[in-house]
């Protein structure tokens, strides 16, 4: 559904790389997630990919089509969220989507279906304006479905949204996923990328640092570990060691003789605590 | 049909924003200043300052026969104030001016030049030649056509005039016109302004405006193209001047203008000029920063009208900014027995330029989507 080769983008022409050789591929009916704080350039390559960033160089095709020569029809078969969600304020949630759909050459979705389905289902004739943050975010997002896109870009999708309704963002976007639709999402929380990634890129300063499934991640960084909470010159300190290298098995020893300790659990390396061994980065 | 969709969606936008209301207000404000406070015709008399060095005899003869021009027949005595003294002058006015006769060629002097866009003259009998010697004051900005004229204006026949030599050049520049009074001569301009100069403004504003919702990002991610979004902009532009100026034009003209030139000169000058805003909206992200851009561009395309309520200002340079071409087109639409060649001539213009920028700001925009 995508290849991307050589990918570099400077926005300034300076040298200064916003995207630096990134290279990678997405199958169809996968969701690929790019994992990076923010500034690494996620989205840049999505602009890239839809056009929106005029490609400077290296080699792009989405669904089929060289980005270098973009033909307006491949907008039929895409569909993206944006970021910031950018709706015509002074029209309602519903005439939002009734002139978005008539831009399409492909059967549309109706409007009303997508506002219930993100839960706007009852503000369809209040002027987008008048909405808060997230529920102009769910209506810029369920645009982004309304020609049945077979490749779906996602921006962001759940940043800034409360947990029951991302949590209802991450349904939508498995449901569609099941439905054959190809996802490719950028985001800076390692949750989602979790939940909902077949793969997953991390990348960090516009290099893409590694690509895999975070089922081998897991696997492959995720021996388990030692959370330990004792009391150190009387402050609480919080650490957490391997259990499988020497030195950290050691340094735990040590904590346990010389210090009080308050709590101690086992548990399994997130995605974050993986990115950070990785990329020698948080993602924040 | 994408552009048609988007054209009403503009119009429906356009029609719940701050700037339609501008239009509406501007509009509004023309349509009364033409009614009501603009006269049909104003007192356009030119003031003249005139001093007789000449016999009496010769002196008089002359003054029988501005008595014979003066409306009533007679002079009145008005005092005049120059430089903190009083004097008093003779006044005659004729059809088509005010003449003060001085007796002190410093009082001349000085009461032309107190009185901007007045003229004096001296008028002398040269015993030498036994003829009349002219001396003009003028107030040095007059044009070299204007000083030309006052060269030739007392050689009254052609033979005289062959005399004075050949680098004389007479041209007729138009006939059979009737003239248009004060307030039909100030329309022109007015719509020109109210259309072309708001219209490059207003639709700079709405590309802003859609800059900052984001809105033409998404519009770039459909199956339609950035021309369709730009020219639906421009085409409500067009509409809205349309409806606007026909809503000054009917009232103030009645049946008089020649309305399909009018049409096709407005919907050509408001394309033109909507792309010249579209242009600039490209290189900017928000109106404070386009700001000076926009008034410079604005300030440059008033200069034809400044130009047009001026008569003795007509630099050559003026006619190479394309507005005055639309001042005078509209001239001619609203004229009894305009010149619709001029008319059509001018739209074509403003189309091939329209399509010109039109093209360029196109080009512009889908280069630089995602700001
Ligand atoms: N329009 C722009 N002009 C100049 N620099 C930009 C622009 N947009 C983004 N950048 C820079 O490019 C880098 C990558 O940004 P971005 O792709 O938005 O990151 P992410 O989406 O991962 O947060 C950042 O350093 C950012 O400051
Ligand atoms: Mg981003």
């Amino acid at each position: 559904m995508i290849k991307v080769k050589g990918l570099n983008h400077s926005y300034k022409k300076d040298g200064k790389y916003a995207v630096n050789n990134v290279n990678f591929e997405v199958a169809e009916g996968e969701i690929f997630g790019f994992l990076g704080p923010s500034g690494a350039g996620k989205s840049t390559t999505q602009n890239i990919m839809t056009g929106l960033l005029q490609l400077q160089e290296g080699e792009v095709t989405v669904a089929g089509y060289d980005v270098k020569h973009i033909k307006n029809e491949m907008f039929n078969q895409i569909g993206m969220s944006f970021e910031q969600s950018n709706v015509y304020s002074k029209m309602t949630a519903k005439e939002n989507l009734d002139f978005y759909r008539k831009l399409f050459d492909v059967e549309t979705r109706e409007p009303q279906d997508l506002l219930d389905l993100v839960g706007l289902g009852d503000k369809g004739n209040i002027r987008a304006g008048e909405f808060s943050k997230g529920m102009k975010h769910r209506l810029t997002f369920a645009r982004s479905m309304i020609n049945n896109p077979t490749l779906w870009f996602l921006d962001e999708p759940t940043t800034g949204l409360d947990p029951s309704i991302a949590a209802d963002i991450k349904d939508i976007i498995r449901r569609e996923n099941k439905k054959g639709v190809t996802v490719f999402l950028t985001t800076h929380n390692m949750y989602i990328a979790d939940e909902l990634c077949d793969r997953v890129a991390f990348i960090v300063d516009g290099d893409i640092k590694l690509i895999d499934s975070p089922k081998n991640l897991k696997l492959q960084y995720g021996e388990q570990l030692v959370e330990v909470e004792y009391i150190k010159d009387g402050d609480v300190v919080k650490e957490s060691f391997s259990t499988i290298k020497t030195e950290d098995k050691n340094q735990l020893k040590d904590i346990i003789d010389k210090y009080e300790i308050q709590t101690m659990h086992t548990k399994e390396a997130t995605l974050e605590e993986i990115f950070i061994k990785v990329t020698g980065r948080g993602l924040k | 049909m994408k552009l048609w969709y988007s054209y009403l969606k503009e119009l429906k936008l356009s029609s719940k924003g701050f700037y339609f209301y501008m239009e509406i207000l501007m509009t509004v404000i023309i349509l009364v200043l033409l009614l009501f406070v603009i006269p049909e015709e104003m007192d356009n008399k030119h003031d003249e300052y005139i001093m007789f060095d000449m016999p009496v005899q010769a002196e008089e003869y002359y003054v029988n026969i501005i008595k014979e021009n003066d409306i009533d027949g007679k002079s009145e005595i008005i005092e005049i104030e120059i430089e903190d003294k009083v004097i008093n002058v003779e006044l005659y006015v004729t059809e088509e001016s005010k003449l003060h006769i001085f007796d002190n060629e410093e009082d001349l002097i000085a009461a032309t030049e107190a009185d901007r866009p007045s003229i004096g003259a001296k008028i002398t009998w040269d015993k030498a030649n036994s003829n009349y010697k002219y001396d003009y004051y003028l107030q040095g900005y007059e044009s070299e056509k204007l000083r030309n004229l006052y060269t030739i204006i007392h050689v009254k026949d052609l033979e005289a005039l062959v005399a004075k030599g050949d680098s004389y050049e007479v041209k007729v520049l138009k006939t059979g016109h009737e003239r248009l009074n004060t307030k039909q001569n100030a329309v022109p301009a007015l719509i020109t302004f109210n259309g072309s100069l708001m219209g490059l403004f207003i639709i700079a504003a709405y590309i802003f405006l859609d800059k900052q919702e984001g809105v033409i990002k998404a519009y770039a991610v459909t199956a339609s193209h950035v021309w369709e979004y730009l020219l639906s902009k421009a085409l409500t532009l067009m509409t809205v001047t349309t409806i606007t100026t026909f809503i000054i034009i009917v009232p103030v003209m009645g049946t008089q203008p020649t309305y399909w030139a009018m049409l096709i000169l407005l919907l050509t000058s408001a394309f033109f000029s909507s792309a010249i805003g579209l242009v600039i909206s490209s290189f900017f992200d928000n109106m404070t920063q386009s700001f000076g851009a926009i008034y410079g561009v604005m300030i440059l395309f008033m200069l034809p009208a400044i130009e047009y309520f001026i008569p003795s200002w007509n630099p050559l340079w003026i006619k190479f900014i394309p507005i005055y071409y639309l001042i005078q087109g509209f001239k001619e639409t609203i004229m009894v027995n305009g010149d619709m060649t001029y008319v059509m001539l001018s739209s074509a213009g403003f189309l091939l330029m329209g399509i010109i920028f039109f093209l360029y700001a196109n080009h512009r925009f889908k280069k630089n989507l995602a700001v």
